[in-house]
């Protein structure tokens, strides 16, 4: 996926009105670098306005990123451009599913299934939101919480809430990070916001992955197994990795955390993480 | 950076040495100065001096601990501003090799000398019996040195 | 002939667990200092340990957090503990046992030795 990203963001740059921004906004908001793919997909609309993937590109970002006002407008935007645009349904239905409205939603059902008879998750869901004879909807299905489009609708895919966000119910207080590394260093999920704005998961996680391969050195020659958990304690930050997957799981919180406290968060992150790398969600 | 032998046996050890290590630089080299192997290279003029000036250091180090302390002096370590150097002996069946490596704060003094160790143990293994006689500097040295060079830098 | 660390070295080896305690030059990775069970290999130890902590120590302050004081591996077959301070370290390598809260008290206070 980095070759295809990479390739298409320099026929983006060697052409900025090419319509790949479509490709290249898909592609990075399926790695999750929602900000970049918003980037992307704002700037091609921007030349594009009446290109009605473009649209769908900005509803879909809209929707990982949370914003269901901004992913609905884009959606409705798609309808008017293309009428019977089968994603813009499926999106506009499940947008609808999350707010309980389960007529307008199966409506929307109905014509993404018309548009694409072969998606048979559609189908699932349009026989999921069928209002049957004398039960009420809301006895059938518990909302999904806001937030998150969780797969409550049976055999339908959940469409996946922001790795970014993925530590956040762990975490609780703001002040504490949690970021999940791939075998590179490179953030899977999980974010660290810096004092000034942005995120500096990235730098943070590049450079601390090395000490993991350090201590995967060490261990080899040593004889004590594998290591299990790394924990140190740095002027501004208390931090605590453990092995995750091919890579590696580190959460920081502030100095003046516990350390036993720190050990807990990790090995609640942990759990966490095993469990979207299983089931990606 | 790219890791060549002239005899297939060297690889095996002086590639797990460059990787545990993490050293910039490796040469292994007969006493006489010709080479069997390098790691981190890119010309041949610099492996035949690095094997020249190592093996005058590896033989006048060994004479000078004979006169000092009764033994030759086997290992030597210089530390740099920013790079350090180690020159050590492997003993092998019927003579040594001499290693000398390059290092920089990717590593240290203390790993370079516990792979070092572990090197030895690989190699001694490694080496084939016939090899148990290192040449002596025979008619055919500069010959065979040029050769060595020429299979290190894939000419031949 | 003992060292200035010969006191601070029996102090933490006494403890329930620990196999072993060394002060160790960060940059080398070589032993300054030693008190360690048979059985130890102390140099590889002390070169390993301290590389590991001296790679968490750069990349601390690379990533904004500041100066290592206290730094802990926990393995499947035992602990390895170091604090440092003015290119020194003490590490100490222990069973998965040892008191390591305990342990980290001593070690902070021991780098007292170093200043």
């Amino acid at each position: 996926m980095t070759d295809d990203i990479r390739a298409l963001s320099e026929a983006l740059a060697m052409d900025p009105a090419s319509t790949v921004f479509v490709q290249l906004g898909e592609l990075l908001r399926q790695r999750g670098d929602l900000d970049l793919a918003y980037r992307v997909g704002t700037r091609g609309l921007d030349r594009h306005p009446q290109r009605a993937d473009a649209h769908d590109l900005m509803a879909r970002v809209a929707s990982d990123r949370g914003d269901m006002e901004r992913a609905k407008a884009e959606w409705e935007a798609v309808l008017v451009l293309s009428p019977g645009h089968a994603a813009a349904h499926k999106g506009l239905g499940f947008l609808c599913f999350r707010i309980g409205d389960w007529e307008s939603a199966g409506k929307h059902f109905e014509r993404a299934l018309a548009a694409d008879p072969s998606d048979a998750s559609l189908a699932a869901a349009l026989r999921a939101v069928r209002i049957e004879p004398g039960a009420a909807p809301s006895t059938r299905f518990a909302t999904p919480p806001a937030g998150e489009m969780r797969s409550a609708v049976p055999g339908v895919a959940p469409r996946r809430a922001d790795p970014r966000t993925l530590f956040a119910e762990v975490l609780g207080d703001s002040a504490r990070t949690a970021l999940l590394l791939d075998s590179e260093g490179y953030v899977v999920a999980g974010a660290h916001a810096a004092d000034g704005g942005g995120d500096r998961g990235a730098l943070i996680g590049a450079q601390l992955s090395g000490v993991s391969e350090e201590a995967d050195r060490a261990m080899r020659h040593l004889g004590l197994g594998r290591w299990r958990q790394i924990v140190f304690e740095a002027e501004s930050a208390s931090v605590a990795m453990a092995p995750a997957g091919n890579g590696v799981l580190l959460v920081a919180a502030p100095r003046t955390a516990p350390l036993g406290l720190v050990r807990r968060i990790l090995e609640q992150a942990l759990v966490r993480a095993r469990q979207w790398l299983e089931r990606g969600t | 950076m790219t890791l060549s032998v002239a005899a297939e046996w060297v690889e095996l050890p002086l590639k797990q040495f460059v990787d545990e290590a993490r050293v910039r630089l490796a040469v292994l080299l007969y006493p006489s100065g010709q080479v069997l192997g390098q790691f981190g290279f890119g010309r041949s003029v610099d492996v035949m001096t690095a094997c020249a000036l190592s093996a005058a250091i590896s033989a006048s180090s060994a004479e000078l601990g004979r006169m000092v302390d009764g033994t030759p002096f086997t290992d030597l370590h210089y530390a740099g501003r920013e790079k350090q150097i180690f020159l050590g002996q492997v003993p092998i069946a019927g003579g040594s090799l001499v290693l000398l490596t390059v290092f920089d704060d990717e590593s240290s003094l203390g790993l370079v000398q516990l792979f070092f160790r572990e090197f030895c143990a690989v190699t001694a293994r490694a080496v084939p019996s016939s090899n148990a006689e290192t040449p002596a500097l025979s008619d055919d040295f500069e010959r065979e040195l040029n050769h060595n060079l020429a299979v290190l830098f894939g000419r031949q | 002939m003992t060292s200035p660390f010969a006191g601070l070295l029996f102090t933490l080896v006494r403890h329930r667990g620990v196999k072993g305690c060394m002060v160790v030059d960060e940059r080398d990775g070589v032993i300054v200092d030693a008190n360690l069970q048979l059985g130890v290999d102390g140099s590889a130890m002390a070169a390993l340990a301290a590389s590991v902590y001296r790679k968490a120590r750069r990349a601390a302050v690379a990533a904004g957090f500041g100066e290592i004081a206290f730094f802990e591996l926990d393995a499947e077959h035992g602990r390895v503990c170091a604090a440092g301070r003015g290119g020194l370290v003490v590490v100490l390598v222990a069973e998965s046992r040892v008191n390591v809260g305990l342990v980290r008290v001593e070690m902070l206070h021991a780098l007292e030795a170093f200043a």
